[in-house]
């Protein structure tokens, strides 16, 4: 039977000052669900990657309404996944879609950017997403 | 502060950052990791050691501080020890590839400086 916990949420602005307490939060409802710490290291990458894109890529919308972030922890003893969900009024950007920046074979064609994606797309198990209410909705799932 | 150098010898410096380079961690220490890394030496080892989370803000600062050094002529090459959750990073992003990444400090520095 599948259980899930009552999830835990947190509000924060699109600002480079609150990253470190959006961590924090996830760190401390990770710890209290019983979320390994591997897989938390895996979700505090996705996080610091999702942010990172609302905040320099959200556009003014992304500014004025806050980050909500929530994370769900279920599943029987094996086989338990966490969620976590972020919800943003930036300008709607589905990562599942988006066109992955081809790698570089040498420093001197290396360019800036695109690596986001692909730390989100790496450290997670599953992603879904969905534009809602004017908000992007992405959840990203890590299982162990 | 999260950074600290050492001249080594008068063709090479060691970098040493350590702490979280997420979005804040990487901003606190970015300006000085540019200025410290366009070293007129030319041969620059970058330890990571001690860094404890590496977001992708952080995996940018340490390429464009490498490809200014070698635009310049230099080297910049990594030394990871076993920090295995930045080894995991680097590779799955295929930084490696771009960047010469080292698990012993005696490799790294001739590395840099051959």
């Amino acid at each position: 039977m599948l259980v899930v916990a009552k999830p835990s949420e947190m509000a924060v602005q699109a600002s480079e000052d609150e990253v470190r307490a959006a961590s924090a939060w996830l760190e401390t409802a990770c710890e209290e669900a019983g979320v390994p710490a591997d897989q938390v290291f895996r979700l505090d990458l996705c996080l610091n990657e999702v942010l990172a894109n609302i905040i320099y890529h959200g556009g003014p919308s992304a500014r004025t309404a806050p980050v909500l972030l929530s994370l769900c922890v279920g599943g029987e003893t094996k086989g338990r996944q966490a969620r976590l969900s972020v919800s943003d009024a930036g300008m709607a950007f589905n990562p599942l879609t988006a066109p992955v920046a081809k790698q570089a074979t040498s420093l001197a064609d290396v360019m800036p950017g695109g690596l986001g994606l692909t730390m989100i797309s790496c450290n997670s198990d599953r992603l879904e997403y969905a534009f809602l209410d004017g908000r992007n909705q992405l959840s990203v799932f890590v299982e162990w | 502060m999260p950074i600290a150098y050492q001249d080594i010898r008068a063709n090479f410096r060691l970098i040493k950052l350590s702490g979280r380079l997420d979005i804040p961690g990487t901003g606190e220490i970015e300006g000085m990791f540019a200025a410290l890394a366009a070293t007129d030496s030319h041969r620059v080892v970058v330890d990571l050691t001690e860094v404890s989370f590496l977001a992708s803000i952080g995996i940018r600062s340490i390429i464009s501080n490498a490809k200014a050094q070698h635009q310049r002529g230099g080297k910049m090459v990594l030394f990871v020890g076993d920090n295995a959750s930045v080894i995991k990073t680097l590779e799955m992003t295929g930084i490696d590839s771009l960047v010469p990444i080292f698990k012993d400090m005696a490799e790294a520095e001739q590395a840099a400086t051959s």
